[in-house]
């Protein structure tokens, strides 16, 4: 009996000796900057020395309560859930997707589709937003492109307003045909139209009919802006397809290894059954997964949740903050203009919050919905 | 036996000579300011090799950052209380040099170096008043000037006009520059504080003042009046008569010299600290505008006249950066020296002129020139000359929370057709009233 005791002891002892060091490695990195992101966002801490500098003290939660009346906080909350959703509802489901279609070799070349669905998690996302950004600036690739449509079209209709009109042959009805050909363009750039493009018109030599022509189709011609995309919500649609483009080969991967562990034999045994494709998948495969399927679920909100570099490398929240993250919003917070230290911790203390809330909900809807591996 | 003797004798000295000598040095932590990629970086390298050179006495540890991981690095410095001995620092609440102004963690520079050194500068760079802390932390290296109209003289001249007198005549270039695939001016914003910095503060400064401004801070005049709202119209104005076009807030603010130099624009509006990005890259021997043309083509102007204004030919300009010393050295220290003799070598002539010479700024030093400077460099200060008078740069004087998130955003949201200048005024002056509360 002694000798069990002992033994237990021995045992609880070696158990604490070999977990304690792991365990306040984990307090000091982890545990320690939480407690202080606490204090901090219920204090009134403005920077300087924190421990024998300007005294600070506990005001309560001054910061929580701003950030319910912030405008910028549920507009920043907002553009999070949009990630989530994509996240989840995109990403996830077209991982799976794809990854069933590689596994039962539905596709052809199936390497050659994973790697090149993955490349993009191998390129660092500050890279990628960069690229993206490029490709959707005013002078970028999209813009480029739409506007040597536009060009062309608008082109076209002045030559054939020129011919008609036997050259450079400037009358009323020819200027008038000339605005109808630009749509709105031509009443944002003047005043009076038909007077001001007639003048204009008639500075040019006669005998340079190509050169007015090529004027005329920059001046007349619509130009393509993506000024639609910094509309609030409507501007997040670019962060959202980088989003999904980035990160679902990612998924893909994850059910694809998992898939394979699957027997399958049991998979042949449904298809003798007479089950389609669609079945095996959904009946089969799906429930197999859930648990994975969780997981990667969680993966993906708290991914979203913290989202900051490719958007920051993309937008940095702009134009005129109308894709903003929680994460952006809390960095500008903290280094910003004149640091808000409470505020910066109080936003970081409400991502967790949401995350652990996300998280619990997908568990509920795992422990409801999910079949069992 | 006597010669291994001598030998080891004379080995042993020979490590302890050094060791002696580095333990008598003098710490000296540096926190500067650059970019690695910029012209003239291998110049600035240089003048540091010479301090290092020339004060043996003074173990100087440099950390060069740029750009926001400066910021972010000394805000944890800040936060440890473990800040550099000489900072390179801003005179307003930017970011990291807030903290270092609101709870004076800088010396102030009056008494430590002197009135006699400190009357070589251009008086406005000593102004305690221009520094958040209300007295000298970091001693401006120029005075900058916010709004300059860098000109493509050629390319107007080339489709018939001069420069523009008025903004009457900016208006009426936009058609025939159009026709050309031509915008009038650009104004990259896409950052949200170039608007505000390099345009609206001057535009403030003609319709409104300084008298304005410093009343709005205490209450006795609102961003509703009218007037305010006025100068928000007119940047309204400029986007709907297409002189600056909207896509220009979705514009990074390295977009805006390419346009320019590339002919796209005649006009690019920015700070003249921005004239060194055109200058000859000493590394690569390339310059974004040929300095045979920077004289003959193109030309620095202030903005032209603006409908309602009631101090023509006022620009914005705030004092520059510049190096501080920390306020947690002991005084009359070996390290206040040492700190006092870098300040010194980096703001005396033969450094100020090497940094003119790169373009780096325009000295506050008075009498800095050169031979060997770019047509653009020359250009500047001969612009200065034409301006009169000065008005505040609003995010130097302002708070900057009511400055980033209601007036630069406001400003982006004229720019993009989102909101109406009587609505950017309203979030401003409500943004300005929960200021005023904590105050």
């Amino acid at each position: 009996m002694v000798r069990t005791i002992h033994g237990r002891s021995e045992e609880r002892l070696a158990y604490w000796a070999m977990v304690l060091p792991a365990v306040l490695l984990y307090l000091l990195v982890l545990g320690f900057p939480i407690v202080i992101s606490i204090i901090l966002s219920v204090s009134n801490y403005n920077g300087g020395k924190m421990f024998g500098g300007q005294p600070w003290r506990i005001v309560g939660f001054q910061q929580f309560e701003r950030l319910m009346r912030d405008s910028f906080f549920w507009a920043a909350l907002k553009n999070n859930i949009y990630i989530v959703l994509v996240s989840v509802f995109g990403q996830l489901p077209l991982g799976f997707i794809f990854a069933y279609l590689i596994y039962r070799r539905i596709v052809k070349f199936g390497d050659f589709w994973q790697a090149v669905l993955y490349m993009p998690n191998i390129i660092s996302v500050i890279v990628i937003g960069i690229m993206w950004a490029i490709i959707f600036s005013p002078n970028g690739l999209i813009a480029e492109i739409m506007n040597r449509l536009y060009a062309s079209s608008i082109s076209h209709q002045i030559t054939q307003i020129f011919n008609a009109a036997g050259g450079f042959n400037i009358t009323d009805d020819v200027v008038r045909q000339l605005i109808h050909a630009s749509g709105p363009v031509a009443s944002q750039t003047f005043t009076d139209p038909p007077t001001e493009l007639k003048q204009l018109i008639l500075t040019y030599d006669p005998t340079k009919l190509e050169v007015l022509k090529h004027d005329l189709v920059n001046l007349l011609g619509a130009k393509w802006t993506p000024t639609f995309l910094t509309k609030p919500d409507v501007a997040m649609l670019p962060v959202l397809f980088v989003i999904l483009w980035c990160w679902t080969g990612l998924y893909l991967i994850l059910f694809l290894a998992n898939m394979q562990k699957i027997d399958a034999q049991i998979i042949e045994a449904a298809r003798i059954d007479g089950a389609s494709e669609g079945q095996v998948m959904g009946r089969v495969v799906l429930p197999s997964l859930s648990g994975v399927i969780v997981n990667a679920a969680i993966l993906c909100i708290a991914g979203s949740l913290n989202s900051f570099a490719l958007v920051f490398a993309m937008t940095r929240g702009g134009p005129a903050r109308v894709t903003e993250l929680l994460s952006i919003y809390m960095y500008d917070a903290a280094f910003f203009g004149t640091p808000n230290y409470p505020l910066a911790n109080a936003i970081a203390l409400s991502i967790v919050f949401l995350s652990m809330i996300l998280i619990v909900l997908t568990k509920l809807v795992e422990k409801r919905y999910g079949g069992r591996e | 036996m006597k010669k291994t003797l001598f030998l080891a004798l004379v080995l042993v000295l020979a490590m302890l000579v050094p060791m002696t000598a580095m333990a008598q040095a003098t710490p000296l932590r540096f926190m500067y300011y650059i970019d690695a990629s910029q012209a003239g970086y291998a110049e600035d390298q240089a003048i540091w090799q010479k301090f290092k050179d020339d004060n043996t006495d003074i173990d100087l540890q440099m950390e060069i950052l740029f750009n926001q991981p400066f910021h972010e690095k000394l805000g944890a410095y800040i936060a440890a209380g473990n800040i550099p001995d000489v900072i390179y620092m801003w005179p307003s609440s930017r970011s990291s040099s807030a903290i270092l102004h609101q709870m004076h963690l800088m010396k102030d520079l009056t008494p430590l170096l002197g009135k006699t050194f400190l009357s070589n500068f251009v008086a406005p760079a000593v102004n305690p008043k221009a520094q958040a802390s209300g007295y000298l932390a970091e001693l401006p290296q120029s005075i900058t000037y916010t709004t300059v109209m860098y000109a493509n003289k050629k390319l107007l001249a080339d489709n018939g006009f001069g420069l523009p007198k008025t903004y009457a005549d900016l208006k009426a270039m936009v058609p025939r520059l159009k026709a050309k695939g031509i915008q009038v001016i650009t104004l990259p914003d896409g950052d949200g504080w170039q608007m505000q910095s390099c345009l609206f503060s001057t535009v403030v400064g003609r319709m409104l003042g300084d008298g304005w401004v410093d009343q709005v801070k205490t209450g006795k005049v609102k961003f509703t009046d009218p007037r305010y709202v006025a100068a928000l119209s007119f940047i309204d104005t400029t986007f709907k008569d297409g002189v600056i076009p909207r896509a220009d807030v979705q514009l990074g603010y390295g977009d805006g010299p390419t346009l320019f130099a590339s002919g796209k624009a005649a006009f690019i509006i920015d700070g003249d600290w921005r004239q060194g990005f055109y200058l000859t890259d000493k590394s690569t021997g390339q310059a974004l505008i040929d300095p045979a043309m920077q004289g003959t083509d193109y030309a620095f102007i202030n903005f032209p006249a603006i409908p309602g204004e009631k101090n023509p030919g006022v620009v914005s300009a705030i004092a520059g950066v510049g190096l501080g010393i920390s306020a947690a050295i002991p005084k009359g220290s070996d390290r206040e020296k040492a700190a006092v003799r870098l300040l010194k070598y980096y703001y005396s002539p033969e450094v100020q002129q090497i940094k003119l010479e790169t373009g780096a700024f325009i000295p506050s030093l008075k009498g800095v020139t050169s031979d060997k400077l770019e047509p653009f460099t020359q250009m500047m200060p001969k612009y200065y000359a034409g301006i009169n008078r000065i008005s505040y740069v609003l995010d130097g004087v302002l708070d900057p929370g009511v400055c980033n998130n209601f007036i630069n955003k406001g400003l982006q949201d004229i720019g993009l057709g989102n909101k109406t200048p009587r609505q950017v005024a309203a979030d401003t002056e409500k943004a300005m009233a929960d200021w005023r509360a904590t105050q």
